[in-house]
């Protein structure tokens, strides 16, 4: 409210955040200016959502400092960062399902027993607003959970943009528009510029990134690494930037990473074991066909929610797809369908889930009877338990993970994260899969640890097991896997040969980007590449890639 | 889904939008108030003296702190995130041992200082379940349950048995005031001072955080500030209901309350509001309180005896939970299948 610069409405430096032991924000430096509209860009986990929860309120910072409009503040709580003039729109589409589309829009404008404005103001407010943004007809009295998506969506853009606010933070709040009210946003966003508010915002949509932003700031691990003009900024400098190789010619492709030994000759000698048939995930994402063969290791990727977790739950009988199935071959060519979670089990395909503390691991128990839970149906003699032989299967897999701890008998818990993690593998490796999903196996784990499961996969690979994995983490996939399968917004939209791609190729996917190599001379010539892996389904798209080829 | 939006719009359509907007913001109520209607006729069809004028001041006095209690759980259920008040009985009973052995005793005996007691008392009680639920963040069933057992001791130390003396005007409110119950009177005066209240915010502010919490945070709301009032509140329902059962007994009595929790429950459940919160109204506990009454009232007639009685009771707060819940989740397919 005080003596605002002109130059800068907000300043941010040095912020920094820890969750525990993670640190979700190491440095984040970041300046909006007023008339600005600002994207923060970055990769899964790169601390764009802890820094917008901070701007708004709901996280509390560790370090550093924020300076709104010339006074270093504090952000106590979500009222008080309004009350200063900023407003946020959240990933997560948050409402009161039961409560009307008015009372939406003004939720928590009120004290506790007084209303901020009288009821006629909240009518014309929110008609007004909804106009904005393009839902004129939208009766305000209709309970929440009756909309669409996209209303609710649009709703809480409106919650938003009735406080009086100077900074308007975006946090994928587009994902469930369409093209028609995506742009009437925007056209809200660019007249809202045009009297000197702000506007910071992120997106998985290149595209949107860099048709709107004036400004771009790039976030790596937690910290600033560029910020750049909107006019100058290009697809492959901003993928770059987020992928940690700055700079559009040094883009590295084809690491001759590390492979395991005998790399396999490709080819028919991989028998399929998972056939996936026009697969649909939501009712607006296009079917996904594909098969993973007996030792293959199969990467997925995508930003949060984009349809890759579906997926492995769809493999994994867990969720029932929209459309299509999932087809588990056997060996002499007869295929089954997976219907359920106990059904793709019987078929051997085993599913590591990505919470390990909620969803798989038994806390009190011992070390050794997490391991064990999956194989007492196999190893029990008429009530017996054969415990003598679950202890030599245990034996084995401590030997060959280098599982460290004290005692079997010790509770799962004093063991550190990568040592529970691996019990947690342990468990589903010791059941022999033919298939293994995992979601996200290696979060949070040590890097020697890392190093030692990523012999465990290969080994379990080299011994025929198809492992389908999903990591938020781009080196790991091009470290471990032998394909790359990136999702966006629901569909398949690349397969990637891990030999021949490099992170930049993967963000690119990641971000819808079918044209990394936009402004760049020619594209990609590599015309044969799709064609070398055979038996997978290509999403009917091609050049995915961009960006390595003129490296 | 869409013959349910078209069933509910048709009689909307006619009405004038103030009376649309009560009708929509306590659509829940239509069950319990259907079931309330049902039962009475029942009653009265089975036992004629049942809608006799001089049993009925009898009858509303017994169905008081029923009802009182019912709506003092019905706020904490409200506010969702697990939000329940089992103390409420017990603290009930609590209030009957306060007035008759300690109150009285020590010369208090005036409406004018009785009440006021009994309210402070009942906001402060309620603001401890509020500060272990909201601030120590312990789970609202675990903690009140502890109060529920601290409330219960308590009554039976300071009055080991029941006894104690009752100042005749709090005898009086269940009596009646020429042909009208005084407990329409009490009813009266509480739902204004309720109507008062709810013409503000707070209930947009309640639902909204039995809601979505979390949507309700980020917009602003103060939730922890929110949901100590909202205990608070129910402590002083509560206690009014003591109040009444004091007048009620015509003595003190520390072991007259936990039933109360139980009966509380069920009127909730029977009310039509959502145990995950954030759907419902102060309304539906009384009402839930009535269909209970109705329904004991049929089993008194029909001489089941105490044990029965209290067999049936649990059949009923069972049924109504699992009904409740049928609801819901019907609710919610419809939801989902709409969105999709």
């Amino acid at each position: 409210m005080s003596s605002a610069d002109g130059a800068t409405r907000l300043v941010i430096e040095g912020l920094s955040r820890s969750f525990g032991e993670t640190r979700a924000l190491t440095s984040a430096t970041l300046r909006v200016r007023p008339g600005e509209i600002h994207s923060l860009a970055g990769e899964n986990g790169s601390g764009k959502s802890t820094l917008i929860k901070i701007l708004s309120g709901v996280l509390q910072p560790d370090s550093g400092t924020l300076t709104w409009e010339g006074d270093v503040t504090r952000l106590g709580n979500p009222s008080s960062a309004q009350g200063m003039g900023i407003a946020t729109v959240f990933q997560e589409t948050l409402i009161a399902p039961e409560m009307t589309v008015r009372d939406n829009i003004y939720l928590g404008t009120d004290r506790l027993f007084r209303y901020g404005r009288r009821k006629g103001e909240e009518v014309a407010g929110a008609r007004q607003a909804l106009s904005d943004l393009g839902l004129d007809g939208l009766d305000l009295d209709r309970p929440m959970w009756t909309l669409s998506l996209a209303e609710r969506q649009l709703t809480t853009v409106a919650r938003a943009i009735i406080r009086p606010w100077r900074l308007l933070i975006l946090d994928e709040a587009t994902s469930a528009l369409d093209h028609h009210q995506r742009d009437r946003l925007f056209d809200y966003l660019r007249l809202s510029r045009s009297e000197g508010k702000s506007v910071l915002f992120t997106s998985h949509r290149m595209d949107e990134v860099l048709g709107l932003a004036d400004r771009i700031t790039v976030l790596r691990q937690g910290a600033t690494v560029a910020t750049m003009a909107g006019s100058e900024a290009s697809r492959i400098g901003i993928l770059g930037h987020m992928s940690g190789r700055a700079g559009v010619g040094d883009v590295v492709t084809a690491e001759p990473a590390p492979r395991r030994p005998g790399e396999r000759e490709q080819g028919p000698s991989q028998r399929p074991v998972l056939r996936v048939e026009e697969l649909t995930l939501r009712a607006t994402s296009k079917p996904i066909s594909m098969e993973v063969g007996a030792g293959q290791i199969l990467g997925l990727a995508g930003l949060e929610g984009q349809g890759q977790v579906e997926f492995v739950e769809c493999l994994s009988g867990l969720r029932r797809p929209a459309a299509g199935h999932v087809l588990a071959l056997g060996g002499n060519g007869e295929s089954r369908p997976v219907r359920s979670y106990r059904g793709a089990n019987r078929l051997g395909i085993r599913y590591v889930p990505r919470d390990r503390r909620h969803e798989g691991l038994f806390g009190p128990l011992s070390v050794f009877d997490n391991f064990a839970v999956t194989l007492w149906t196999d190893l029990n003699r008429l009530g017996w338990l054969r415990r003598q032989q679950a202890r030599k299967r245990f034996d084995d897999f401590a030997g060959s993970s280098r599982l460290v701890s004290a005692s079997p008998r010790h509770p799962i818990s004093t063991l550190s994260g990568g040592n529970q993690q691996k019990v947690l593998l342990g468990r589903w490796i010791a059941m022999r899969p033919r298939v293994l999903v995992v979601n996200d196996p290696l979060r949070g784990v040590d890097h020697n640890t890392k190093e030692e499961l990523y012999g465990l996969f290969r080994r379990l690979a080299a011994g025929g097991v198809a492992i389908v994995f999903l990591s938020t983490e781009i080196v790991e996939l091009l470290t471990l896997t032998d394909q790359i399968a990136v999702f966006h917004e629901g569909s398949l939209v690349a397969m990637l040969p891990t030999e021949m791609s490099s992170d930049t190729d993967v963000v690119a996917a990641m971000f819808g980007d079918q044209r990394a190599g936009d402004g760049e001379p020619g594209r990609d010539g590599e015309p044969g590449r799709d064609g070398q892996r055979g038996g997978d389904g290509e999403p009917g798209r091609d050049g995915q890639r961009g960006g390595g080829a003129d490296g | 889904m869409a013959s349910v939006l078209t069933r509910r719009a048709q009689p909307q359509a006619l009405a004038p939008p103030a009376v649309r907007q009560i009708l929509r913001r306590n659509s829940y109520a239509a069950v319990p108030l259907a079931l309330l209607v049902v039962l009475f006729i029942v009653n009265a069809a089975v036992q004629p003296q049942f809608v006799a004028q001089q049993s009925w001041a009898s009858s509303m006095a017994v169905l008081c702190p029923t009802v009182l209690t019912a709506m003092a759980v019905t706020l904490p259920v409200l506010s969702g995130n697990g939000g329940i008040d089992l103390s409420v009985g017990p603290l009930a009973g609590f209030m009957t041992v306060l007035i008759a052995a300690v109150l009285v005793p020590a010369g208090i005996t005036t409406p004018e200082l009785i009440i006021p007691i009994v309210i402070v008392f009942g906001a402060l009680s309620g603001a401890i379940n509020g500060v272990l639920v909201a601030y120590v963040r312990l789970p609202a069933i675990i903690a009140t349950l502890g109060m529920y057992l601290f409330y219960e001791g308590l009554g039976t130390e300071v009055l080991p048995q029941a006894g104690g003396s009752v100042p005749v005007w709090l005898v009086k409110l269940n009596g009646s005031f020429g042909p009208i119950p005084a407990v329409w009177v009490v009813f009266a005066v509480i739902a204004l001072v309720w109507l008062l209240v709810t013409r503000g915010s707070y209930p947009r502010n309640l639902l909204a955080v039995g809601g979505d919490e979390r949507a309700a945070y980020t917009a602003g709301v103060h939730v922890a500030r929110l949901r100590l009032i909202t205990y608070s509140i129910g402590g002083v329902l509560a206690c009014l209901a003591g109040l009444m059962l004091t007048g009620l007994i015509q003595s003190g009595d520390g072991t007259v309350g936990p039933p109360y929790t139980i009966s509380a429950l069920t009127a909730v459940a029977l009310g039509g509001i959502s145990l995950a919160g954030g759907r419902g109204g102060l309304l539906g506990g009384a009402l839930g309180g009535g269909v209970l009454f109705l329904i004991q009232e049929l089993l008194t007639d029909a001489h089941v005896s105490v044990y029965q009685v209290s067999v049936v009771d649990g059949i009923i707060l069972i049924f109504a939970l699992a009904l409740n819940g049928t609801v819901e989740h019907l609710r919610r397919r419809a939801a989902v299948s709409r969105r999709g």
